[in-house]
C-alpha cells in the first residue's frame, strides 16, 4: 500500500470515533445557535468530519472523501449567502451569538435524542458498517429528524437536515457498495438539495 | 452513428431542456417546443418497433438496444413503452396548458429535464438507480414549484417555500428505504434462507412508496404543494411524477414477484387505499381553500388506485391505470380554473375571499368545478367510469368497503359543492382585482377571458365529457397496459 494511504488509514481509524461525535457536536451548534455565521462554521466542521469518516470507506481512494468535503463546503457557502439575504429582510443584524428560541426545550430534546441515538447504536449495530460509522449514521439521522421537527419555518435548517440524512445514507450505502456511479449520483443529489434549499430560502424574499 | 433507445430518449429531452432554459423568456416558442419534443418522444416510443433501427438523418436509433453505463444496464423493455408514452403525452399537454399561465417560467425546461430523469428511472433495471433518478427529478421540480408567479399588475399570486420544502423532505426520506432494499435483495440472493431480509425489504419498500405517493399519515406534502405551487406545476407533479412513481411500484412488484405473492399484499393495499380515501374525502369535505381541495382530491384518487391494485386482479390494475389516464384531464381543468381564481384573489384562494367571483370569471369557475367533479369520480367523466368499475369490483368482495369508497368520493364532492356555493354567492367584500370590463357602474362584471385559455378549457371539457361518455376508448389501452404485468391473476 502507498505509504500515504497507509498513514491515512491509520489516522482515520484513530479519529473515526471522535469524528462521529464531532459531527454531532457541530449539528448541535447549528440546532442551538441561530446566528448563521456560526452555523456556517459548524457546517464546515461537520463536513470535514464527514470527510474523515469517508476515508474509512474509500481507504484506497481518498480523493472521494476530499470531493465530499469540497462539495459540502460549496453547499455551506451557498446556504450562508441565502441565509444572509433572507436575514436582511427578516430582522436586523444581531449579536455574534444569538441562541435559538426555546433554548431549554431544545437542549432537553437534544439530550434525549442523543441518548436515544447512542443507546440505539449500542443495542442495534447497523449491518455492513463498523461501530463508529454506525454511530455516525444514527447521530446524523437523529439530527435530521430534530431539524425537520423543530425548524419547519426555516428552509435553510430543513435543508441542512436533508443534507444530514443524505450524509448518513452515503456513509451507510457506500460502505457496502462503493461504486463510482452511486457515489456520483449521491453527490449530484446533495448539490441539488443545496441549490434547492438556497432557492427556497430566498424564494419568499420580496424582490 | 447508432444510438441505443434510452440514450436517444433521455439525451434528446435533456438537450432540449438545456436549450429551452436559455430561451425561457420566449414563452410562446418554449411552450410549443417543449410540447413538441415531449409529444415526439411519446410518438417515437409508441410506433417504432424495439428491434428495428430507424434512420434520423445523421444518427440512427435502435429503440430496444441496451445502454451500459459503468456496467449498469438501461434498456426499454416492452412493458416500459406505454408508461413512457403516457408520461410524455401528459407532459406535452401540460406544457401547452402552461403556455398562457406561466410566462417566462422555468417550468418548461425543468419539466423536460424531469421527464428525462423519470424516463430513465422507468428504463433502468436496478432499484437504487431508479430511486436516485426519481429523487433528482423531485429536486428539480422544486424550482418551478416555488417560482413566484405574478399577474399583470405585478401582484404575486403563486409560489412559496413550504410546499417545496415538504416535498423535498418527504422524497428524501423515501430514498434510504429504496436504496437499502437493493442491498437486502442482493444479500438475499447470497442467503436465500434468510427470510428476515425479505421482510425488512418489504417494510422498507412499503414505507418508501407510502411517502412518495402521499399515503396517510404522510399526506401533508400533497396539500402543501397544492397550496403553494403554481397550478400547472402541481398538475405536472401529481400526474407525471406520481404517474412515474406508480409505474415504478408496478415494475418492482413485477420484478420481485414474492412481494405481491405475500398473503397480506392485497389486504394491505386495500386497507392503505381505503384509509387514504376516507382521510382525503373527510379533509376535502371541510376545506374552504381551493388549492387544498386539489391536494385532497388527488389523495382520494391515489387511495382509489391503491384499492384497485389491492384486488390483485388485472381488472383492478387496469382500473387504476384508467384513473391515472383520467387524472391529467381533471387536474388540467382544475389548474386552469384555480389559476384564474387565485389571480383574482391575489394569491388568496379561500372561498370566502373569492365569494361571488364565479360571475366575474365564469369559465375559470366552470373549469375548476368540472375538473373537481371529475377528480371526485362523478359523471360525466372518465374517472367516473373507472371509479364505478372499482365500486363494483369492491362490492363483489366486500360491500362495506365499496360504500366507504363511494362515501369518500362524495366527501370531495361535498367540499366542491360548498366552494361552488360560495363562489356563486355575491359578497359585499367581492374582490375587484384585475382588468374587469371598463365603465361598469354596477361593480365587477365578467372579465375578458384570454381566448387561448378559453380554447384550452373547452378542449379539456370536451375531452372529459367525450371520454366519460365513451370510456371504452381508454379502457382498452388501460387493459393492454395492465396485461403486460404478470404478477396479478387474470
Amino acid at each position: 500500500m502507498n505509504p500515504f494511504l497507509h498513514w491515512l488509514d491509520r489516522f482515520s481509524d484513530f479519529v473515526s470515533l471522535p469524528a462521529a461525535w464531532g459531527i454531532f457536536v457541530a449539528g448541535a451548534v447549528i440546532y442551538l445557535i441561530s446566528e448563521w455565521r456560526i452555523r456556517f462554521l459548524a457546517l464546515l466542521v461537520q463536513y470535514l468530519f464527514v470527510g474523515v469518516l469517508f476515508t474509512r470507506i474509500f481507504d484506497t481512494r481518498p480523493e472521494m472523501a476530499l470531493m465530499k468535503i469540497i462539495v459540502g463546503w460549496l453547499i455551506s457557502g451557498a446556504l450562508l449567502l441565502s441565509a444572509q439575504i433572507r436575514g436582511r429582510t427578516v430582522r436586523e443584524p444581531g449579536r455574534l451569538v444569538s441562541w435559538a428560541t426555546n433554548l431549554p426545550f431544545r437542549v432537553l430534546v437534544l439530550l434525549t435524542a442523543t441518548a436515544i441515538g447512542w443507546l440505539a447504536s449500542q443495542r442495534f449495530s447497523l449491518p455492513y458498517v463498523s461501530a463508529e460509522l454506525g454511530l455516525a449514521c444514527l447521530l446524523l439521522v437523529v439530527l435530521a429528524l430534530l431539524f425537520f421537527g423543530t425548524e419547519e419555518e426555516d428552509p435553510t435548517i430543513i435543508g441542512v437536515g436533508v443534507l444530514n440524512l443524505l450524509s448518513a445514507l452515503e456513509i451507510f450505502y457506500t460502505a457496502q457498495d462503493p461504486g463510482l456511479l452511486v457515489s456520483g449520483l449521491l453527490v449530484v443529489v446533495s448539490l441539488l438539495v443545496g441549490l434547492a434549499t438556497s432557492y427556497l430560502t430566498v424564494a419568499e424574499v420580496p424582490a | 452513428m447508432n444510438l441505443p433507445g434510452p440514450l436517444f430518449v433521455v439525451g434528446s429531452l435533456l438537450a432540449a431542456a438545456a436549450g429551452l432554459q436559455i430561451l425561457r423568456r420566449l414563452t410562446l416558442i418554449v411552450a410549443w417546443a417543449s410540447a413538441t419534443v415531449a409529444g415526439a418522444i411519446a410518438v417515437f416510443v409508441t410506433i417504432v418497433p424495439l428491434d428495428q433501427t430507424v434512420d434520423l438523418g445523421p444518427i440512427s436509433v435502435t429503440l430496444g438496444a441496451p445502454l451500459s453505463i459503468l456496467g449498469r444496464v438501461v434498456v426499454i423493455e416492452p412493458v416500459d413503452r406505454l408508461p413512457l408514452t403516457l408520461i410524455a403525452l401528459i407532459a406535452s399537454v401540460l406544457f401547452l396548458v402552461a403556455w398562457r399561465l406561466l410566462p417566462r417560467s422555468n417550468f418548461f425546461a425543468a419539466g423536460l429535464a424531469i421527464l428525462a430523469l423519470l424516463s430513465g428511472a422507468l428504463m433502468v433495471e436496478q432499484v437504487v438507480y431508479a430511486a436516485l433518478l426519481v429523487e433528482i427529478a423531485a429536486l428539480l421540480a422544486i424550482f418551478p414549484l416555488a417560482e413566484p408567479i405574478v399577474d399583470e399588475q405585478g401582484n404575486r399570486y403563486s409560489g412559496g417555500a413550504r410546499g417545496g420544502l415538504q416535498y423535498m423532505v418527504y422524497t428524501t426520506l423515501a430514498l434510504p428505504g429504496l436504496m437499502i432494499t437493493q442491498l437486502l435483495l442482493e444479500q438475499f440472493t447470497v442467503f436465500p434462507n434468510d427470510l428476515g431480509l425479505l421482510q425488512t425489504a418489504t417494510i422498507l419498500l412499503a414505507f418508501s412508496f407510502a411517502l412518495l405517493l402521499g399515503a396517510v399519515p404522510f399526506q401533508s406534502w400533497m396539500s402543501a404543494v397544492a397550496m403553494d405551487g403554481s397550478p400547472p406545476m402541481v398538475t405536472f407533479l401529481f400526474t407525471v411524477n406520481l404517474g412515474a412513481v406508480w409505474f415504478l411500484l408496478l415494475a418492482y412488484l413485477e420484478t420481485y414477484s414474492w412481494l405481491s405473492a405475500q398473503a397480506a399484499f392485497g389486504q394491505l393495499f386495500t386497507l392503505v387505499g381505503l384509509i387514504m380515501m376516507v382521510a382525503g374525502g373527510t379533509l376535502a369535505a371541510t376545506q374552504d381553500r381551493l388549492g387544498r381541495i386539489v391536494g385532497y382530491a388527488t389523495l382520494v384518487d391515489n387511495g382509489a388506485m391503491f384499492v384497485a391494485l389491492g384486488s390483485r386482479h388485472v381488472t383492478g390494475l387496469s382500473l387504476s391505470i384508467m384513473m391515472l389516464i383520467a387524472r391529467p384531464l381533471s387536474l388540467g381543468l382544475m389548474a386552469l380554473g384555480l389559476d384564474g381564481l387565485r389571480r383574482l384573489g391575489q394569491g388568496d384562494d379561500r372561498a370566502e375571499t373569492l365569494a361571488g367571483t364565479a360571475w366575474q370569471v365564469p369559465w375559470r369557475t366552470l373549469a375548476f368545478v368540472m375538473g373537481g367533479i371529475s377528480m371526485a369520480g362523478f359523471p360525466l367523466s372518465l374517472a367516473f367510469a373507472a371509479r364505478w368499475g372499482l365500486y363494483r369490483l369492491l362490492a363483489g368482495a366486500n360491500l362495506f368497503q365499496a360504500v366507504l369508497a363511494l362515501l369518500s368520493s362524495a366527501g370531495v364532492m361535498m367540499g366542491l359543492i360548498n366552494i361552488m356555493r360560495l363562489l356563486l354567492t355575491p359578497s359585499r367584500t367581492m374582490v375587484e382585482v384585475g382588468a374587469t370590463d371598463e365603465g361598469s357602474p354596477d361593480g365587477p362584471r365578467v372579465r375578458r377571458e384570454d381566448p387561448v385559455v378559453l380554447a384550452m378549457i373547452l378542449a379539456l371539457l370536451v375531452g372529459t365529457i367525450v371520454l366519460g361518455l365513451f370510456p371504452q376508448l381508454v379502457s382498452g389501452i388501460a387493459f393492454q397496459m395492465a396485461e403486460e404485468f404478470t404478477f396479478l391473476s387474470q
